[in-house]
């Protein structure tokens, strides 16, 4: 393992800690545990949008929090939820009377820590709770038939379902709303990834897995979740064509669709990398008689040093281009 | 049955996960990611903490707050899925200081649908609840015969038992295992060890 770190056990902690100090205009703690991290801007009378989930994935989660997209976020150790306890006393902090809103991914460690923590606020604080659960990677289960339950793991896509999310509680929506215009990007929004080389998680010290010198992994997840295809590495051209094929045949995105195209390095992989990605998916798109309305390419969701990109579509209509279109200042996040 | 009935379940439970710690971890190394004996382990003592010498005396009271000392300390699925049961439970018993024995038995019904309706799993699915389930039954039949509370929790963790050896041809549809497909038919579920566990901690408390 070759990290800038101090102890492992304190990855996490001082991660928080660089945080606050960088950004104390934007974002605080509730009280005591640095792990609940919200806006340092409340806003009275706004819907609060609260996220959450394991470290090792900066920006995500805790980067959304700040102006226009989310109000608050529970950290937890790396690749681990946080608490139910954590979940509420961010829970608390935000909400100032119209309710909050749960925006997360779907994992069980997520999703079971967040439901307690929905029925605690609800039982114990009168706090209404609404949730919406993100799921959008193609490659990792087949699209949820009618009535049954969406096992896709949410990734990066989430960052389009805060951003339209956030500017409709920040256009001082009600939490129904907020919920519907998050429903909507959720439904709206497919990512796809290709890993090229495993993580390490800090207290484990070694790689949780091994990618040959010479591979590449299509579909693989943020944790490093078996994906679809193992195999030699190609050229980029035919990587990102690979992958469009299965983004764009999945919702499916067609003709004269409007989309915003979000391409995420995954810890390790630089930035002309994403760029030279970035535009072969343009040319796909226009091939396709696919317009973007704007991209995103940077590193938006991580799995701490894993090599590789994820590309995610969001199919545009007006409603969802407004809030797309909507400033929003956080530490990771700054839109004019 | 009185609170200090339920602390030293608790404490069972919290001696019995540490003593499994390693069995726990094995069995979970073949399925999951190997943590269930740490979870477990650190799981239940921290529940006891949270209730030991702290003279609550409603049973209620008592276990949702060790179930949410649980939750806090370990907040992992299998951590998480344990603490709602002490919730259940503690939701259901509010407001008692004396438990009868059929109590005790609502007692491990209501941790039984926290798990269940937390976590969304079904009787067969090859979880914690095919260990539990017939634990539980077998404690709600013994009671309801008049027997008394010893003899009742030693049936109930035989059942236990029972129901966790049974685990092996069950198709796994939860969690990691359920990426084994088929192949998964063959192995234990490491969450039925555990309520078969839980079964053996009330035992041991009911002597």
């Amino acid at each position: 393992m070759k990290k800038m770190i101090n102890k492992p056990e304190n990855y996490v902690k001082e991660m928080l800690e660089g945080i606050y100090a960088a950004h104390p205009d934007l974002v605080t703690c509730t009280g005591e545990d640095v792990h609940c991290l919200v806006t340092a801007r409340k806003k009275e009378g706004k819907v609060g949008i609260a996220t959450g989930g394991g470290s090792g994935h900066l920006p995500l989660f805790l980067g959304y929090v700040g102006e226009g997209m989310l109000d608050g976020c529970s950290v937890g150790d790396v690749f681990q939820s946080p608490s139910a306890e954590q979940m509420l006393a961010v829970t608390k902090y935000i909400d100032s009377g119209a309710g909050v809103l749960y925006i997360y991914g779907n994992y069980n460690g997520d999703i079971f820590n967040f439901d307690m923590a929905a029925e605690m606020a609800d039982f114990e604080e009168d706090i209404r709770v609404e949730s919406v659960v993100a799921g959008e990677d193609v490659a990792s289960a087949g699209p949820a038939a009618p009535g049954e339950k969406n096992t896709r793991r949410g990734v990066a896509g989430i960052v389009f379902v805060y951003k339209c999310a956030g500017a409709a509680a920040a256009d001082m929506l009600p939490l129904e709303e907020v919920k519907r215009v998050a429903e909507k990007a959720c439904a709206n929004v497919r990512t796809m990834g290709v890993a090229l080389s495993p993580c390490t998680v800090p207290r484990v010290g070694k790689p949780g897995f091994a990618i040959g010198e010479d591979e590449m992994e299509i579909g693989m997840g943020i944790h490093g979740e078996p994906g679809i295809r193992r195999g030699k590495l190609e050229p980029a051209d035919q990587v990102v064509t690979e992958m469009m094929d299965q983004i764009v045949a999945d919702l499916p995105y067609q003709k004269g669709d409007q989309v915003a195209v979000l391409v995420n390095g995954l810890g390790a992989t630089p930035l002309d990398e994403q760029y030279i990605v970035t535009r072969k998916i343009d040319e796909y798109l226009k091939e396709k008689g696919i317009s973007v309305h704007r991209y995103y390419v940077g590193e938006f969701a991580t799995a701490i040093e894993m090599a590789g990109f994820s590309i995610s579509l969001l199919k545009l209509d007006e409603e969802l281009k407004k809030y797309l279109d909507a400033p929003a200042r956080t530490p990771f996040f700054v839109q004019v | 049955m009185n609170a200090e009935y339920l602390v030293s379940f608790l404490r069972e439970a919290k001696d019995i996960m540490a003593e499994n710690r390693e069995y726990l971890i094995n069995l979970d190394s073949v399925v999951g990611d190997g943590d269930l004996g740490l979870t477990m382990s650190d799981g239940f003592l921290a529940a006891y903490e949270a209730v030991t010498e702290k003279g609550e005396t409603d049973a209620g009271r008592l276990l949702y707050q060790a179930g949410k000392a649980m939750s806090t300390a370990v907040p992992s699925t299998m951590g998480t899925l344990m603490a709602s049961g002490l919730m259940q439970a503690g939701k259901a018993l509010k407001g008692n200081t004396e438990l009868s024995p059929g109590q005790v038995a609502e007692l491990f019904q209501a941790y039984l649908e926290g798990v269940a309706n937390r976590g969304k799993a079904k009787i067969g699915d090859k979880t914690f609840l095919d260990g539990l389930a017939p634990g539980v039954e077998a404690l709600k039949e013994a009671v309801e015969a008049g027997e008394d509370l010893p003899t009742a929790s030693a049936k109930a963790a035989a059942a236990a038992q029972k129901g966790f050896e049974a685990t092996v041809g069950m198709l796994a549809v939860h969690g990691r295992a359920a990426t084994r497909g088929e192949a998964s038919r063959k192995l234990q579920d490491p969450g039925a060890a555990v309520a078969a566990l839980l079964m053996k901690a009330l035992e041991k408390a009911s002597r």
